[in-house]
Formats: C-alpha cells, structure tokens, sequence
C-alpha cells in the first residue's frame, strides 16, 4: 500500500507586508532626495521678513570652505550658468527657482559670480536665509 | 481547596517586530535631520546681457567693503542706509531711473551683501551687480 505524503499549503506571511511597504515607501523617498546637499556645512545669513522659498529642482550652494555645489555636486563656477540652464530646461516663468545657499562669511569673490550666473541662466534666484529677529539696515 | 485561576495574564508586546520599529524610527530622524531651512528671500536681478551700461553719475551706486556700506561714495551707519537710499530714489518712477549698482570689495561677507542688497529693495531699488573684472595685462617685451 502507498501512503500518501501530506502536502502542505506554504504562503508568504501577510503579517509584515505593511513594514515592507512602509519601508519601500522611505526608500523611495531617500532615492528621490539623491540630490540633497543637506549633508554640506554651511550657515545661513540672517534676516527679516524671509519668505517661504517653495519647492526647486536647482539648488546652488557655496559651503563654509567657498566650494560651489550644484544640487550637492561640486562643479567649477564657469559652468554653472550652463549647467543651471540645462536643469531649467523650458519650465516656464515663474516656476523657474533657484535656491541659492551661501555660507554667511562667504565672500564676494565666490558668490557674486555665482549670482550672475544664476541670472545668466534665467533662473529665479531665491537665497536661503535664517530669520533674524533684530532688524536689518534702516528698519 | 479551590484555587482561584488568575486571568491577569502578562501581555508583552511581539519582539519580533523591534527591528522593524528601531530601523523605521532610524529613517524617521534621518529624514527630519536633512530638512534644511526653507524660507529666503526672493531676489530679481536684472540679466548681465540686458544691463545697459549706465551712464557715470545717473545711478545711485553702494560701495560694499567688509564692514561699511556707502552710497554715492559716502559712508552711511546700517541703520541710515534704507532712509538715504529711499530718499536718492524719491520721485524715480521708471525702472531704469531706479536701478542701484552695488559694487562690493572681493572680501565683502555675504551676511552684509544680503543685508545691505535687502535694504536697497525695501528702499525701492533694482539691484545691479557691477564686479571688478580681473583682467589679463601683457606687458610688451
């Protein structure tokens, strides 16, 4: 006589699915934050009445040792313009921001070039500052 | 005898889920670490190729150097460089007439360039960058 072998009906666990989407779900995000330059040292200038700076694709940073970083990348200032015209592509007016970063003892000799090229480029240049609260000069 | 049956049974929470709550908290504070600041200051500067080449004397200009700030080649106090500005810009009512050249020494900190280029926008100024080109001289042989 032949005995039968019991067969066992073997499924994936449905317990954990949700902390494997939970976890897929913040790996995406991190991927999608891969231009991130949060990991650059740099302070923000003070002052009043800051805005908020909504939401760029482009991102320029000069950190605390004067190096210029394009969306966490450091790049050399001759081609900033292009390279930030590139990322720009044809978004329309208004939506064309460009977030720009710069180190408080930062100086002129850095940033100022970096300005102009944003304004070359097209973008909408918005500097990321701290909210100070003593008044600027003459308010 | 009969001995009551306790049903205060001690729950403890599934260990086998620790790790999961552990690394999902590690990411959770990553991610709120790498928040940078977002609020600025929005700035419109006129592009280099459109910047006519103002004519000596018309515009109001700002000499930035590491500490002080002056209009017109007088060195103003902080807190009278918006009042100075608004004044010289009294009664411009174009936006050429209006234009402010801000022209900063290579040493000149950012924290004071934003600061002083915020008050020529408060005081109704268009900002126009000027910088020092270096520029190459041969000598003849």
């Amino acid at each position: 006589m032949k005995i039968q072998r019991k067969t066992y009906r073997v499924e994936v666990p449905s317990t954990t699915m949700g902390d494997i989407a939970f976890n897929l779900l913040i790996f995406f995000m991190i991927l999608a934050r891969a231009n991130d330059d949060s990991y650059l040292q740099w302070q923000p200038a003070r002052l009043t009445d800051l805005q908020a700076a909504g939401a760029s694709r482009v991102s320029v940073l000069i950190d605390s040792e004067s190096k210029l970083y394009l969306n966490g990348r450091q790049i050399g200032v001759a081609t900033l313009s292009q390279q930030v015209a590139q990322l720009l592509g044809d978004t329309p007016p208004g939506q064309r921001t460009v977030l720009l970063k710069v180190h408080r003892e930062a100086q002129a000799m850095y940033y100022e070039p970096a300005i102009e090229a944003v304004c070359e480029a097209g973008g909408d240049l918005v500097h990321i500052l701290e909210e100070s609260k003593e008044p600027g000069p003459g308010s | 005898m009969k001995v009551p049956r306790s049903t205060k049974l001690m729950v403890e929470p599934s260990a086998v889920t620790t790790g999961d709550i552990a690394f999902n908290l590690i990411v959770f504070f990553l991610v709120c670490a790498s928040a940078s600041p977002d609020s600025g200051r929005r700035q419109e500067l006129p592009r280099s190729e459109t910047v006519a080449q103002p004519a000596k004397g018309q515009h109001v200009e700002v000499h930035l150097t590491r500490t002080t700030m002056a209009v017109n080649g007088d060195v103003v106090r902080p807190r009278d460089f918006t009042p100075r500005l608004r004044m010289l810009l009294s009664g411009k009512v174009r936006p050429e007439d209006r234009v402010v050249i801000v022209k900063s020494r290579p040493e000149v900190p950012y924290h004071h360039w934003i600061a002083a280029t915020a008050g020529i926008e408060e005081a109704g100024g268009i900002i126009t960058i000027q910088r020092e080109e270096e520029r190459e001289v041969r000598l003849p042989q």
